[in-house]
């Protein structure tokens, strides 16, 4: 008996080049998606200088990275459909003798390995990172996941532009046909489910798996779902009807930020302001209704009272349009400082709220006081505010 | 079609090629520790998710009346595949003890129900595939 199989080994009707082309389609939407949406956290993350930011509509990050999240879980069961059609394909017989072909069936494999690598890599760990599990050591998410997603979608275009030619012949064709394509041997499909299950069968099931997968994760960022998404990493309820990402207690903060001696600290070159929570909530008061979007995923909308960030800029007497840095009573951790791009400070919606839902903020969503603006990454709405400076 | 494939084939090198030199400037330790992820996955999926895939189906093949194979493989593909994904939170690896708003749902009774659905769904699928077979 032999220990690896080969190739022709595998039988029956569902490997076939009719079956992976199509889940191929669905699969490359998918990571193609994930990859747009993707490449919009990472410039919300770290703006180029060259790229400025939309703060409208205030949902954005919301949404894109929603449907980020929600995009890669749907992949999960079409790359698993379509890893197991071609998976005959890694027994393929090595062209030993011929150099030529041997160096292009080795060009082809090194692309499908980068491919396959890549894929699952960015589907593992993005599903970790969403849950707020972090297995590996020492490496950032953020770097490898960003580097990583680029070789994924490189290798795919290779992957789709090899073969161009047999997956548009695939597709053209009745998916039970048994004729070859693009040089590729196929077999006769049953069309009929009293053999075991169908091509038609296996595609289906495939939509419902990716289908499923979407409904039990997407209720993390639509209101609507949240019923059905039994494997949601959060309800959307909590503390104040708000879910949180880092409580008082991790970001050791609760003695600091309960002093009756706590002072927010506004600065603008050599003036500096230092205000109490009674300062605070004696200048004007606004109310927007302005949803927390986090990188898992998971978004809520909630009404935030508070003080209008120009207004308390004015204070100190910085001009419009500045770019202004937060610093949280939070002594360390990757997230305790944040940088707010002119137009967001700018923007009037753009509050350091002091009250959430009709209720003043609770420690764990940021008392005494907390920055939130529209169409922003959650983690730079910076917590337990102990600094307001104008930096350009 | 071959101008479409070369372009193609061109963007992709130069958008691996980027995704490379991004990572320029990150310690080598991680690179190695990122390697390693990058190939166990595809080891993990090769030597373990498929072999057990195939080694459950020949099983099914043999243990289950025809009639039934069609609606315990779309089973099989719902379930395995939706379990897969849930991992990080079936697990609750993520948890921290004092955020109770993370992971807080009953991910172990969704799962059931999940399971529940796709048996009720295999089995009407079997009663089907049965009376065709009769008739």
């Amino acid at each position: 008996m032999r220990l690896v199989p080969r190739e022709t080994d595998f039988s029956g009707w569902l490997r076939s080049p009719r079956v992976a082309a199509r889940v191929g389609v669905w699969l490359g939407v998918c990571f193609g998606v994930a990859f747009i949406t993707g490449l919009i956290s990472h410039v919300a993350y770290e703006p180029p200088g060259w790229l400025t930011f939309p703060t409208r509509p205030v949902s954005l990050y919301r949404i894109t990275q929603g449907t980020h999240v929600v995009a890669g879980t749907m992949a999960v069961p079409l790359l698993l459909v379509k890893l197991w059609v071609v998976y005959p394909k890694l027994f393929a017989k090595v062209p030993w003798g011929d150099v030529r072909r041997l160096v292009v069936h080795g060009l082809e494999r090194a692309s499908i390995a980068a491919l396959v690598a890549a894929a699952i890599f960015q589907l593992v760990t993005g599903l970790a990172n969403s849950s707020q599990w972090y297995p590996w050591g020492s490496f950032s998410f953020r770097d490898m996941h960003y580097a990583v997603a680029w070789v994924a979608i490189g290798s795919l275009a290779l992957h789709v532009a090899v073969k161009l030619r047999i997956a548009r012949a695939a597709l053209a064709s009745d998916v039970n046909s048994g004729d070859p394509v693009g040089g590729v041997p196929d077999v006769e499909a049953p069309a009929d489910s009293s053999h075991g299950l169908t091509r038609r069968g296996l595609l289906r099931t495939t939509w419902v798996a990716a289908g499923l997968a979407g409904l039990s994760t997407a209720g993390i960022s639509v209101p609507w779902l949240r019923d059905v998404s039994i494997f949601g990493i959060r309800s959307g309820d909590g503390p104040q009807g708000v879910p949180i990402n880092q409580t008082a207690v991790e970001a050791r903060v609760t003695a600091a930020a309960s002093k009756a001696s706590y002072r927010l600290e506004i600065v603008n070159g050599a003036t500096r302001r230092r205000l109490s929570r009674a300062d605070l909530e004696a200048m004007p008061q606004r109310t927007e209704v302005l949803p927390i979007a986090c990188v898992e995923g998971w978004s809520a909308s909630a009404e935030w009272g508070g003080v209008r960030l120009r207004d308390l800029l004015a204070v100190v007497g910085a001009p419009s349009e500045s770019v202004v840095a937060f610093v949280s009573l939070e002594e360390d951790g990757a997230f305790n400082t944040s940088e707010l791009p002119a137009q967001f400070s700018d923007d009037p919606l753009t509050l350091i709220a002091l009250r959430l839902n009709g209720a003043d903020l609770s420690i764990d969503h940021g008392y005494p006081c907390r920055l939130i603006a529209p169409a922003r990454p959650g983690v730079f709405q910076t917590k337990w505010l102990s600094r307001i400076e104008v930096v350009a | 079609m071959r101008i479409v494939q070369v372009v193609l084939g061109g963007l992709g090198l130069a958008a691996i090629a980027f995704g490379l030199w991004t990572l320029r400037a990150v310690d080598l330790s991680d690179l190695v520790e990122a390697s390693l992820w990058l190939a166990g996955g595809v080891l993990a999926h090769d030597l373990l998710v498929t072999p057990v895939t195939l080694a459950a189906a020949w099983v099914a093949w043999r243990v289950l009346p025809r009639y039934a194979r069609g609606p315990v493989a779309a089973g099989f593909v719902v379930l395995g595949s939706l379990t897969l994904m849930a991992i990080p939170v079936l697990g609750r690896f993520g948890a921290i003890p004092s955020d109770p708003s993370l992971l807080d749902r009953d991910y172990r009774a969704g799962w059931l129900v999940l399971a529940g659905l796709v048996a009720v769904g295999v089995l009407l699928g079997s009663v089907v595939m049965r009376r065709r077979e009769v008739r």
